[in-house]
């Protein structure tokens, strides 16, 4: 009698027991959860913050300077040459520089990336850059020249764009520039 | 059988003490790392708001109608005034430490004024550097307009 009351006054110690610690690991559990959770927020806000550009006076600034810069691309007759902005205009109207016998796209592409490989030279602090063009109305979004992209940004970015109206839509210039 | 029930409790009460303090030191370092992220932001935001007054002095400068193209447009300098200006005895008239401007492309400077004081800090934007050829035709450049300011 005495061994049985024994017997099961032990089984009912591990049973409680066992209970305690299956509490224990849910708390654990629960634990790490949340921190995993806190972790996974945290990534998530620090990679947004990465990738989206913030808008800059100087970016903007350069844009607008941009657009205004005298090429040696003249549509009709020399010297009425166009200007970034208009021969971005004449890209899409896929027309070509006579006085240089080449399409206008082929030239900006050319132009554009000379430029900015100048810019990045005379700034130190520019470490990467990206220049978009590309075209969209309501229902698509395509690029008038392939994007024009330099460098490793492990800095901030900072953009500024210009929108020229053309017939049934807008092109939009983009700049970025990666600070570090 | 009651002192192990005794060492058991304290036990616990060990685990979940130390368990707490784990998780204030976690909560802790989380709070100085948000902290440390936020200050960051402080001086990128004051390092911002200073180029971004620079940027408005420069732009005052460049539509002076001793440097820009014309009247209708901000951020464009003549040429040719730079030509005049860097030739001339203007010292006494800017009220900055250094006016420089240079184009990009054909890395040309115009030094417009220097005080030669050493304790300043340079700050540029770029501007339209242009020059009449014929006619009504101009031909514009990128440039930067670079002020130098008495730092301190």
């Amino acid at each position: 009698m005495k061994s049985v009351i024994l017997v099961s006054c032990l089984w009912g110690w591990s049973m409680v027991k066992k209970n305690k610690g299956q509490q224990e690991m849910v708390g654990f559990v629960l634990i790490v959860a949340i921190v995993l959770i806190a972790l996974m927020v945290f990534l998530v806000i620090s990679i947004r913050n990465k990738t989206e550009f913030k808008q800059s006076d100087d970016v903007e600034n350069f844009v607008n300077v941009l657009m205004m810069h005298t090429t040696e691309c003249a549509i009709v007759y020399e010297p009425d040459y166009d200007n970034v902005n208009d021969l971005i205009k004449s890209c899409y109207n896929n027309r070509k520089c006579t006085n240089l016998n080449k399409m206008a796209c082929d030239y900006l592409n050319e132009s554009l990336n000379q430029i900015m490989e100048k810019v990045m030279e005379t700034d130190a602090s520019v470490s990467a850059y990206e220049v978009d063009i590309a075209y969209e109305n309501n229902e698509e979004r395509s690029y008038v020249i392939p994007q024009i992209l330099k460098g490793n940004c492990s800095g901030s970015v900072y953009g500024g764009q210009q929108l020229i109206s053309v017939e049934s839509g807008r092109i939009i210039a983009l700049v970025k520039f990666c600070y570090n | 059988m009651v002192n192990s029930l005794k060492n058991g409790a304290q036990m616990k009460i060990q685990q979940m003490a130390f368990m707490i303090v784990a998780v204030l030191i976690f909560f802790v370092l989380v709070g100085l790392a948000f902290i440390g992220w936020q200050f960051i932001g402080i001086k990128d935001n004051f390092n911002n708001l200073q180029k971004e007054q620079a940027i408005a002095s420069i732009r005052t400068i460049s539509d002076m109608p001793e440097f820009n193209c014309d009247s209708r447009r901000s951020l464009c300098v003549d040429e040719d005034k730079l030509i005049v200006m860097a030739n001339s005895s203007y010292s006494g008239f800017w009220n900055v430490a250094s006016i420089r401007a240079y184009k990009i492309l054909e890395k040309k400077s115009y030094l417009v004024y220097d005080s030669k004081q050493k304790n300043r800090k340079e700050f540029s934007t770029y501007v339209l550097i242009c020059k009449k050829i014929t006619g009504n035709y101009e031909k514009c450049d990128i440039g930067k307009l670079s002020v130098g300011v008495v730092d301190g």
